[in-house]
């Protein structure tokens, strides 16, 4: 296991540091807690390759077994709605990332205000911004970043995993038999 | 005057110019301008005795401009100050909220500090972070303007050293109004080097205010430091008009010239039997020197000359015989491949290490900018041959020579007699030595983590060990030339140059043709495209522009233009996207620019020059409001804003947007009411400004006509925005040109667009549609069907469409908004 420090080079951030997200069952934990979560997932999810399923699929049992909905930006919608899934939603990056500092705001009507936000699926860079917004001004979400690289503006992320590892985690919280409740 | 031409015994003309505008904005102008700003007196003489002493073909002006002969009225806000457009601003804050994106939480400004800013805790000056986020954006607001303004002052004064204050300024045959943005903004109109220098004095000051703004203790509200963006961004504006202009108008660029010359560009154009003199940065004058001397010495045949980034747009503007090597992100490669036998730097987005890479090939640098000494020894008044000899004989790295009309004798006899001694030396290494080098290397990933586009350094390291040298090949595709894998690097592997070298074969082939800036749009092709535009039957005017930080080398560029230009929305460009637009070549080996007409018209492909170019393009939309609208854009900012805003669907993208000089060239833009999208890349700008269409109080008009607050669709929806990727660019790109005053035609031509773009990239009908349609005519035909289903299932109701506008006072019959 490698440091919990930034990825990419110079990302440090300010005084507020993600707690490294040893074990999945923290996840599990912050799910059953949060009240209504949501998973926001970029169109990185459409190329990062998993050992057996599209990581769309994965997302698509995950929302189905916890009844989160998912916003997909950019193009990623596609996946989704190729595959007839319904709970998910169209909006760009900066909107949601936007709109999630809206203590009020919600994704559909009786689905918020959202208490937990999970991420994933972006350049690293730019999701390390979107959660710079949500620590900054969304202060009172939590935030769980499923890549597989330490953000530091999460609440929660994983500690530059290797990619074994962080399949077997990502199986662990994602689906069925892994994320049961 | 009329004193010191007494005492003077004048014998000539005399013109003493006084203010012609109505009294109750002569007033207004007195309380801004002190009693010698009014006016200006210019005395010409044959002739003046003075006690000094007796000359002959004398010229005296003082104070500033006023011009007597233009009848068009001057509007409320000429030469607004710091405050003046406040109010605008605040309406256009209030839609478009700033979205905050700290890319820091502490602040370090002041010794009070270090401060922590996060949990909403305040610094000891008592400001939070949102307003050290928006004093961040205004402090790279003011630097781009910063930098632009120089080098338009530097290219006044040096041309007005060249041939004199009165020079007549001129965007060529079909161009009456030649600085739209300068008149909007000053109620000036620049005719000579004089008046343009004037209009600097302006925006200097404006600048020096803007910047005082970010000084610990003066503003602490986000929105008054985001007004003073938008302040900064529209005096940029003013700087890089006045600074093409100029350019223009005396040094043989083509003017407002749909057919501009096809030049040739690509590594493979340069001429490498010649001595080969490469100029980096953006200001024309020391390039320019160097073509000048060269043909007056006929040396044409012995000397290619090219470019990189914005002065290559420029020299070639000049000389459109010189080349183009590519955009900024291609200094390194070229630099280090040796190919150039001397490099030129003058000022803007340079390589600050450009010396040292410089120095491993023997290429000599000659530093040409104040801005940008490079630690050289200034050698400015020191003898040509005296100099040149230095260089050659590698005694000194280069030299820092300040005065242009020296530039051009130094580099072309350097270039002449270094080039048999260096012989094309390069500091690419050989595929063998990439080879044995690479079997050391730790495995360590630091060169991926410090890649900025995530490229798989160290994998293609390792294949390069084994002899596979395709995966360095693919990191060269996507490479933006940064060169902070080969810093993070503890083996100290030139990792950039061994990509380069790898696909050597590319580029060393690599040559396109692209159409050199043009300059400004004709007053007739905007009479001829205005109505179009504004009622929507030309769906929308799209200007690309701006740095090249994108890992794709333009391809996302090209094929956005391409798939807009194919569906006849006019294709603006400048700046290094201008070029990279280039280098996608059809299946004939034919640019974009030689497929598709350089007019300003449905499915043109524009390009308008360099980084201070960009003004055309916020001045077709200002000349739209003139001369098709027929409003009055003298000192008249905020109308015509707004009339922008609600009726010319216009969308600036800058897909790699990367400097500071970016962030106010679309500050500029936003006032303007024009929103603009930036790649990936952008989002680093840590502020967006967003609308949000879910709140439908923010989305309401005045109707000229009545008064009345009419509803209305969220059109343009964002004033700032990043997009992940190019398909979701061409989604919102499609949905950015609606504007509330679109006709019924005009909305169904652009919804066809929005539909078809979103079914294609994001796999469904949008379920927005209904927001956007006012009446049965708003839909396209070939969709009614689906969108008649789709309005049932939403409700939908008619709605109005207004004569559009945000201010009250432009409701017919007045009000006081
Ligand atoms: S400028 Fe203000 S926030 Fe920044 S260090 Fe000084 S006191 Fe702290
Ligand atoms: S030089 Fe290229 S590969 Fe290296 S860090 Fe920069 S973009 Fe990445
Ligand atoms: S930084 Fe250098 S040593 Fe480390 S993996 Fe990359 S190439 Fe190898």
């Amino acid at each position: 296991m490698m440091r919990a420090e930034p990825w990419q080079t110079a990302e440090v951030c300010g005084p507020k540091k993600a707690q490294s997200l040893e074990k999945p069952v923290v996840v599990k934990a912050l799910l059953k807690k949060a009240k209504h979560p949501l998973l926001v997932v970029g169109a990185n999810s459409l190329t990062e390759q998993t050992r057996k399923k599209s990581m769309i699929d994965y997302f698509i049992e995950f929302s189905e077994n916890w009844n989160i909905p998912i916003v997909a930006t950019a193009q990623t919608i596609k996946a989704f709605k190729e595959k007839g899934f319904k709970n998910v939603y169209s909006h760009n990056a900066m909107e949601i990332t936007y709109l999630l500092t809206d203590p009020e705001w919600m994704v559909a009507p009786k689905k918020g205000p959202h208490d937990l936000v999970m991420t994933f699926g972006f350049p690293y860079y730019m999701e390390w911004l979107m959660l710079s917004a949500l620590v900054n001004f969304s202060t009172e979400m939590k935030t769980v970043s499923l890549g597989r690289y330490f953000q530091p503006h999460a609440s929660w992320s994983f500690p530059n995993l290797k990619k074994q590892k962080w399949n077997d985690a990502l199986k662990e919280i994602l689906t069925k038999n892994g994320g049961k409740k | 005057m009329q004193n010191l031409a007494e005492a003077s015994k004048l014998k000539g003309e005399t013109a003493t110019i006084s203010p012609i505008f109505p009294s109750y904005y002569a007033r207004k102008w007195k309380e801004r301008t002190t009693l010698t700003e009014q006016k200006r007196a210019r005395i010409r003489a044959d002739r003046l005795d003075t006690g000094f002493g007796s000359f002959r073909n004398v010229e005296v002006s003082i104070g500033r401009v006023i011009d007597e002969d233009w009848d068009e009225p001057m509007g409320p806000t000429p030469m607004p100050e710091v405050t003046t457009l406040r109010d605008w601003d605040h309406k256009l804050l209030k839609r478009y909220q700033p979205s905050y994106m700290p890319a820091c939480q502490l602040c370090c400004l002041c010794t009070f500090g270090k401060c922590d800013l996060t949990g909403g805790k305040r610094g000891a000056c008592g400001l939070d972070i949102k307003g050290q986020s928006a004093r961040i954006v205004l402090a790279a607001a003011n630097i781009g303007c910063a930098a632009h303004l120089a080098h338009a002052r530097h290219l006044v004064d040096h041309l007005i050293h060249e041939f004199g204050p009165r020079t007549p300024l001129t965007q060529g045959e079909g161009v009456d109004i030649e600085a739209p943005v300068s008149r909007l903004v000053t109620g000036i109109r620049p005719r000579s080097l004089e008046d343009a220098s004037s209009i600097i004095d302006y925006c200097e000051t404006q600048l020096t205010h803007t910047l005082s703004a970010v000084h610990t203790g003066q503003e602490g509200s986000w929105l008054d430091f985001e007004s003073k963006v938008l302040h900064a961004g529209m005096i940029d504006q003013v700087g890089m008009e006045i600074a093409d202009l100029v350019q223009i108008s005396t040094m043989g660029f083509p003017q407002s010239d749909p057919e501009a010359p096809l030049v040739e560009a690509g590594i493979a154009s340069m001429d490498q039997s010649k001595a080969t003199i490469l100029c980096i940065g953006h200001n024309v004058v020391p390039a320019a020197a160097i073509t000048d001397y060269s043909m007056e010495h006929g040396l044409q045949d012995k000397v290619d000359v090219s470019g990189i980034c914005c002065t290559a747009w420029d020299i070639t503007r000049h000389d459109s015989k010189a080349k183009i090597v590519g955009p900024i992100s291609w200094q390194l490669r070229f630099v280090r491949s040796g190919l150039a036998d001397v490099l030129v730097v003058d000022e803007q987005c340079i390589r600050t290490d450009i010396p040292l890479h410089a120095a491993k090939v023997k290429t000599p640098v000659i530093a040409t900018c104040d801005k940008s000494c490079m630690g050289l020894p200034d050698r400015t008044n020191d003898d040509v041959d005296a100099i040149v000899a230095d260089l050659v004989s590698f005694k000194v790295p280069g030299v820092f020579i300040g005065d242009h009309s020296k530039v051009g004798e130094v580099v072309v006899k350097t270039a002449l007699a270094v080039k048999p001694k260096r012989k094309k030396k390069s500091s690419l290494p050989s595929k063998n030595k990439i080879k044995e080098l690479a079997q050391t290397c730790r495995q360590c990933s630091e060169c991926r983590r410090a890649c900025p586009n995530d490229q798989p350094v160290m994998e293609a390291v390792l294949a390069a060990s084994e002899g596979n040298f395709g995966p360095l090949v693919d990191v060269y595709d996507e490479c933006i030339g940064c060169a902070r894998c080969e810093s993070a690097c503890p083996n100290e592997y030139e990792l950039h140059s061994w990509m380069v070298t790898a696909a050597k074969d590319r580029w060393m082939n690599e040559s396109f043709k692209v159409r050199t800036g043009r300059g400004a749009i004709k007053d007739t092709e905007i009479r001829a495209v205005g109505q179009p535009v504004v009622f929507g039957e030309i769906p929308g005017v799209i200007a690309h522009v701006g740095c090249a930080n994108y890992p794709d080398g333009g391809r996302a560029i090209h094929d956005m233009a391409e798939e807009f230009a194919k569906r006849r929305f006019i294709i603006v460009l400048s700046g290094c996207a201008a070029m990279t637009v280039g280098t996608v070549k059809d299946e004939e080996g034919k640019s974009i620019y030689e497929r598709r007409t350089g007019a300003f018209d449905a499915g043109g492909v524009v390009n308008v020059g360099s980084c201070v170019s960009n003004p055309h393009i916020a001045g077709a939309a200002i000349k739209i409001a003139s001369i098709f609208a027929k409003r009055n854009l003298r000192g008249n900012y905020e109308e015509i804003a707004d009339y922008i805003l609600n009726r010319v669907g216009a969308v600036g993208i800058s897909w790699g947007a990367m400097s500071q000089k970016a962030a106010s060239i679309a500050s500029g833009f936003w006032r303007l009411g024009v929103p603009v999208i930036v790649g990936p890349h952008g989002t680093k700008y840590r502020r967006m400004l967003l609308g949000r269409a879910d709140k439908a109080e923010d989305w309401k008009v005045y109707d000229a006509r009545t008064g009345n607050q009419v509803q209305i669709a969220p059109a343009p929806e964002h004033l700032f925005y990043a997009v992940e990727t190019m398909e979701e660019c061409m989604v919102m790109t499609a949905k950015l040109c609606f504007r509330p005053n679109d006709t019924s035609r005009g909305r169904s031509i652009k919804l066809s667009h929005y539909i078809d773009l979103h079914e294609r990239y994001y796999g469904y009908f949008p379920d927005d549609v209904h927001s956007f349609i006012r009446r049965e005519s708003d839909i396209p035909i070939t969709l009614k069907d689906k969108i008649h289903v789709h309005m049932k299932e939403h409700k939908w109701q008619e709605k109005p469409i207004p004569d559009p506008t945000i201010l009250q006072r432009m409701v017919y019959g007045g009000g006081d908004g």
